[in-house]
């Protein structure tokens, strides 16, 4: 369908039905379609079935909106939930402190009794996929002739490829605000299937996203530091993202934060250009 | 940043078209969809940059939604059925027969078209988004849009006109 046509191009035709193509083009276009009644017959087709399906969805307008979609239903139900959860937080402080037991040794709890089936699991899988993270950022981050596996060149490749292989439209953030270039990623083997990892690069730092599928509650930013390596970890969906660098954690945490927006649907990125005189 | 419950209720009813179009029609499960695409925008209303368009936000919030729900669904090996979900949501017919006709099976034959071909439709032939815009939402570069446009479009017709021949194993048209 995308197949040149003389000067014309199906994008053409196709912003031609949408009333958005540019009016330098006109002419040329006239004259295609003059020349070819059966093209002419094919957008008028499109443009119908635009105009049905418009009419369809404008028979919705105006009807009421129900209760459970108003803001204020929404945030009430929010509240009462941040309130059970605050009770339920104290409560577990309360045990804790009753039972002499320092929360955070149930971070490394492996063999004892584990805190709740469900925790306890959320746990490990964090263990594994910050550690795995770990790894993969200590022996990529290094190399010198082959960091990534599929460049920052063939980006389209690269996310269509890693979508694929993970089961999930990915997202690769653009972090060149805070000076970082996406040098490209690869594809990871894990306990829990493929993972990917994203790499980029300010200067001599370099950086990477790791992610994959996993069995993960919504977790917010999680702050760890081994072998000079800054991490933050969180979970979102079923995902958990942890990004590494040898960087101070203010730093990381601004970058964490901009990459944490774009995953969860910030449509709209920022793409300044790069500030003048910065050396890559 | 406050929550300005006035221009987030003002998307709602194109964040519902937008949600049923994805739905095939299914306005509970649209409705659900809605729901909870707006509590996760409440609850992230602090990470929205204060100068983003806010539609396209709340409409990437609502497709990522509906994307990991449809992930989560086929790995449960749900499969939602076609004809179970539109033909009750399908308009009733009235008017010309032939002409009301026609356009229950566009609708029937949209419902049917793949769901990121549903989606851009119906940003761009029906919410009027730019292409960048309906880019943005679907986290897919601009010429993914087009093509995705133009091979949608050019399904629903040859839907249409296997309609008209009729034979040949095309769709029949149900009555």
């Amino acid at each position: 369908m995308s197949a040149a046509r003389g000067d014309v191009d199906e994008h053409e035709l196709t912003a031609l039905v949408d009333g958005r193509l540019p009016a330098e083009r006109a002419a040329s276009i006239d004259a295609y379609l003059a020349a070819h009644p059966e093209e002419l017959a094919r957008l008028q087709q499109y443009e119908r079935q635009r105009h049905a399906l418009r009419q369809a969805a404008a028979a919705d307008i105006g009807e009421p909106v129900p209760a459970r979609l108003r803001v204020a239903r929404v945030l009430a139900g929010q509240r009462r939930r941040r309130y059970w959860q605050l009770g339920a937080a104290a409560a577990a402080v309360v045990l804790l402190a009753a039972g002499g037991v320092v929360g955070w040794a149930a971070r490394d709890w492996g063999s004892g009794a584990p805190p709740s089936g469900h925790r306890a699991q959320l746990a490990a899988t964090e263990r594994a996929i910050t550690a795995d993270a770990l790894a993969a950022h200590q022996v990529f981050s290094v190399e010198v002739r082959h960091p990534v596996e599929v460049g920052a060149a063939q980006e389209a490749h690269l996310v269509q490829w890693l979508s694929k292989r993970l089961g999930h439209p990915l997202v690769v953030p653009d972090l060149t605000s805070a000076g970082f270039q996406l040098m490209g990623g690869r594809l990871l083997p894990s306990e829990s299937g493929p993972a990917a990892q994203f790499m980029y690069q300010n200067g001599d730092n370099r950086l990477t996203l790791y992610e994959r599928s996993d069995t993960v509650g919504d977790t917010a930013f999680r702050y760890s530091e081994e072998h000079g390596v800054g991490m933050f970890y969180w979970s979102d969906q079923d995902f958990g993202y942890a990004l590494a660098a040898q960087t101070d954690r203010q730093k990381l945490m601004q970058l964490a934060e901009l990459v944490y927006r774009q995953l969860s649907g910030d449509g709209a990125k920022p793409r300044p250009p790069p500030p003048p005189g910065k050396a890559s | 940043m406050a929550i300005e419950a006035a221009s987030i209720e003002a998307h709602i009813p194109g964040l519902r078209r937008f949600a049923r179009a994805l739905a095939r029609g299914d306005r509970d499960r649209a409705d659900d969809l809605v729901q909870d695409s707006l509590e996760r925008a409440l609850s992230r209303w602090h990470l929205r940059r204060a100068e983003g368009d806010l539609r396209g936000w709340l409409y990437t919030i609502l497709y990522n939604r509906f994307l990991s729900e449809q992930h989560r669904q086929k790995r449960r090996g749900v499969h939602d059925t076609l004809t179970e979900a539109i033909e009750s949501e399908l308009p009733q017919i009235k008017g010309g027969q032939d002409e009301a006709l026609e356009h229950r099976d566009l609708l029937r034959a949209f419902a049917a078209l793949p769901e990121e071909q549903r989606a851009v439709l119906h940003l761009v032939g029906i919410e009027d988004l730019s292409y960048e815009a309906a880019a943005r939402v679907l986290g897919v570069p601009i010429g993914t849009v087009m093509s995705r446009l133009s091979r949608g479009r050019e399904r629903l017709r040859q839907f249409m006109n296997a309609d008209l021949d009729a034979g040949d194993g095309a769709p029949r048209r149900g009555k």
